[in-house]
């Protein structure tokens, strides 16, 4: 029998209970998704409806690209947290599959920054209409490379769990047992099927931006504009429905190993299976209700239902990780040292902190409705 | 050891740590400094009630969210990427150690970005009092950032009291904390004159009143800046661990290096006050990509010294530069570093079973009657998970050139005993049968003696 590829727990065991842990790690993934799905499918999306839609169309595309310098910030900010709960908690295998595959994850920072700055360039052309080739083309060239990213991501997470993977991959790409990190996770069957099924969630979540949107922040746009906007968030998240459908029937029935599909369909994991599986047809329902006129109670229950789709989404995946994982690390079973004073202080900070980003939001909605003095 | 080595040829992998470390610094600092000046300023201007020097700042706020939220935030973000790839075990230490140091700095880091959205975006429609009041939210998150971060680095170099009584205060507090974070406070404080000083003298400015306004405000900074630098220069160098002060002795380079911080920020000083303080007029696009050079010179050294002398460890006293816990090595040293190591240990499994007793352990004296290429091979498996983190092959520190002309038994004694040859250089972490294999594999990539020398030989 061969050596596991596992090392040893550290011995400063885990800094706060388990479930706090995945608690974070959990609320981060989720709120990270409900940006990060803006720019993983939303931008193709709108640059699509510009290239070959009409007026409200390009309306429509140019309000949602014009926000995306904000939405790839803090979407960006929020990814922190998962991934820094899952170090503390998974890193006897996320740093193996992630130095397996060191140049495509290494590749994330310059990737990032280029197209991060193409959305800079583009929204420069909107906003000063200045819009030019190179302008356009910094848009297109951003979100291939965004949906490159997203690609990177399942790679690395999907090897991650793909514990049993490692060493054909190891062996294939190394020079003397060093990795030469250009491992790519294409022998596992689910990293496909999660992958475009996460594409499909996130169109369903671009449609729910845009609902919001024109709920919330479209009022200086006409009637006309705002209709023809929620006809088209039914619309792509229809599309986005149907896809994660078509998707996720292949994660789960073909892709996923026979063992975690039993364990996930037996009571009580399969109500969240059920409930994941049913998450996105809410805010769709409440999609198909705004067709008959938006209201901002409606706009805000769309988002709130997404985000709550998001989060089923999240916790599903969680136990399906551990599940994963579950033959080759003993997960929670590390001693914890809580670091109380710390933990205490970062809960304070973090309840400050939001304070403090309402205060100032306050601040600015309260200056917007101030008549402006030249 | 206990995780897989990413193997990056000519450079090796912690070297990309230190290329996105040094490109973040240029800008992270700037985050910090030039926040607080255009909090500062934003301040001043408003209570002036100076309305070019608002739509200057304006300006500036621009390209500072431009540089700063992208590249800036992508960048550090970077850093714990690579850290994590060519670091793992020092970064799992630092995560368990740190975790929620980091996720204080997490809710600054999200302030920041909210505040710089809102400062900037909202410029002239927020009340002057509201909107300074948002300069200095951003200031002061982006500061108490630099502080949260600074604790860890500073860790990096002296943890203290942390190894005998681990607390995550003990860790945050260590020795070199107050001047790591006096000499980065002054070091955000220079930077920030100087990318303000670049800014407005490649923006060239036609009003003289206001060229000589921006001139005149935007040395301040750098001349208490530099003033930090020095002083917790000093105080840093006086927080070093015994062993770091030798390897700053011994390294003539370091030495030089270190006085050349020193020199340059000295120079930076001189050129700011005799510059644009005394004589605004004197801005111009050379000048200040002059300044704005020296600066960046400063700031990289400065960086690169704090690095360099933390040999051998990556944390010190924690977590050794070649990712083994120190007190691993005499263990180590008994049962083998193959052995002790997961990947090093799965790699022998796989390629040489016949090595492998019926116990599942590495028989070494198996290892000793393979092949000779064999041999070779686990030569080199033990160079690239033992010493590939600080030397290649060939390129940086490589060891071919460092052994060139070497002979076996020459080889054999510094593998046998690296510490004593050179103090920086980790002990090695194997059995007396590894240190052969390992030096047998240094012998065949070694570089002979160089032609055209004397070497004490009658040929």
């Amino acid at each position: 029998m061969l050596p596991p590829f596992l090392g040893p727990l550290n011995p400063l065991g885990y800094p706060a209970p388990y479930w706090f842990i995945l608690f974070f790690k959990v609320l981060g993934f989720t709120l990270h998704i409900s940006l990060m799905n803006l720019w993983f499918a939303g931008l193709i999306t709108m640059l699509l409806l510009r290239w070959r839609g009409g007026a409200h169309a390009q309306r429509l595309s140019d309000r949602f690209i014009n926000a995306l310098p904000f939405v790839i910030a803090f979407g960006i900010n929020l990814g922190i947290v998962p991934l820094l709960f899952t170090q503390v908690a998974y890193y006897q295998v996320f740093y193996p599959a992630t130095i397996l595959a060191a140049w495509p994850w290494f590749a994330v920072v310059p990737l990032l920054m280029v197209a991060y700055y193409g959305i800079y360039l583009y929204v420069i052309g909107l906003r000063k209409g200045t819009m030019n080739a190179l302008k356009r083309a910094a848009g297109w060239v951003s979100a291939a490379i965004f949906m490159l990213l997203g690609f990177v991501f399942s790679n690395s997470f999907s090897l991650m769990t793909n514990v049993a993977g490692w060493g054909p991959l190891w062996n294939a790409t190394s020079q003397t047992g060093a990795p030469y990190g250009i491992g790519l996770n294409l022998g596992d069957p689910t990293l496909a099927p999660r992958l475009l099924m996460m594409f499909g969630l996130a169109l369903t979540t671009t449609a729910a931006y845009v609902v919001v949107d024109t709920a919330f922040f479209a009022g200086g746009e006409s009637g006309e504009y705002k209709r023809w906007a929620i006809r088209c968030a039914l619309i792509v998240s229809t599309l986005g429905n149907a896809w994660v459908a078509v998707m996720g029937s292949w994660y789960f029935f073909a892709a996923l190993p026979g063992e975690i599909r039993g364990a996930q369909l037996q009571v009580p994991m399969l109500v969240l299976t059920l409930l994941t599986a049913a998450g996105t047809g809410l805010p769709w329902l409440l999609m198909l209700m705004s067709q008959r006129g938006l209201t901002r109670r409606l706009g805000l229950l769309t988002g709130l239902a997404q985000l709550g789709a998001l989060g089923l989404h999240a916790i599903s995946r969680q136990t399906v990780q551990n599940l994963e994982l579950a033959p080759y690390l003993q997960i929670g079973a590390e001693p914890v040292h809580i670091q109380w004073s710390p933990l205490l202080l970062f809960l304070v900070l973090f309840v400050g902190g939001i304070g403090l980003l309402v205060w100032m939001v306050v601040q600015v909605v309260k200056a917007v409705r101030l008549p402006v003095v030249p | 050891m206990h995780y897989p080595w990413w193997y990056v040829p000519f450079v090796t992998s912690p070297m990309l740590i230190a290329a996105v470390a040094t490109i973040h610094i240029f800008v992270a600092m700037y985050a910090v400094g030039g926040g607080m000046f255009l909090a500062v300023e934003t301040q001043f201007a408003h209570r002036t009630q100076n309305r070019p020097y608002l739509g200057y700042l304006r300006d500036h706020a621009w390209f500072f969210i431009l540089l700063t939220v992208v590249f800036g935030a992508i960048t550090g973000v970077g850093i714990w990427w690579t850290i994590g790839l060519a670091s793992p075990l020092a970064t799992e230490a630092l995560i368990h150690i740190f975790v929620f140091g980091w996720a204080m700095e997490y809710v600054f880091f999200v302030l920041e970005i909210a505040s710089a959205f809102l400062f900037f975006y909202f410029w002239d429609r927020l009340p002057a009092k509201t909107h300074t009041i948002f300069g200095y939210i951003y200031a002061v998150s982006a500061w108490i950032s630099l502080v949260l971060i600074t604790s860890i680095t500073a860790f990096m170099l002296n943890p203290g009291g942390w190894v005998e009584a681990p607390s995550f205060w003990v860790a945050f507090f260590n020795p070199e904390f107050i001047p790591q974070t006096i000499a980065r406070t002054g070091g955000a404080l220079l930077l920030a004159s100087l990318y303000v000083y670049l800014h407005a003298a490649l923006r060239q400015e036609q009003d003289p009143e206001l060229r000589a306004l921006i001139a005149k405000r935007s040395t301040r900074p750098g001349l208490l800046g530099a003033f930090l630098v020095t002083i917790g220069g000093v105080w840093w160098f006086l927080a070093l661990p015994e062993s770091a002060r030798a390897a700053l002795a011994a390294a003539s380079a370091l030495n030089i290096l270190m006085l050349l911080i020193f020199a340059v920020t000295l120079v930076v000083f001189g050129m700011l006050y005799l510059g644009p303080y005394r004589n605004p007029g004197w801005i111009t696009p050379g000048f200040a990509i002059l300044l704005f050079t020296f600066g960046l010179a400063a700031i990289g050294t400065g960086e690169f010294l704090r690095e360099a002398v933390r040999k051998p460890y990556i944390i010190y006293g924690v977590v050794m530069s070649n990712q083994i816990y120190p007190d691993e090595i005499p263990g180590l040293r008994q049962t083998g570093y193959l052995e002790g190591g997961t990947w090093t240990r799965r790699y022998i499994a796989e390629r040489f079973p016949q090595a492998v007793n019926a116990q599942g352990e590495i028989d070494e004296g198996a290892l000793l009657a393979l092949s000779p290429d064999e041999r070779t091979e686990v030569g080199e498996l033990l160079f690239l998970y033992h010493c590939n983190d600080c030397h290649s092959v060939e390129g940086y520190a490589a060891v071919s050139e460092s052994m060139r002309g070497w002979t076996p038994e020459m080889i054999l004694a510094l593998v046998k005993e690296p510490h004593r040859a050179r103090f920086f250089m980790p002990p090695f972490a194997g059995t007396a049968d590894e240190a052969q294999l390992l030096a047998d594999y240094l012998v065949t990539i070694a570089r002979p003696f160089p032609a055209g020398l004397v070497n004490g030989s009658s040929n």
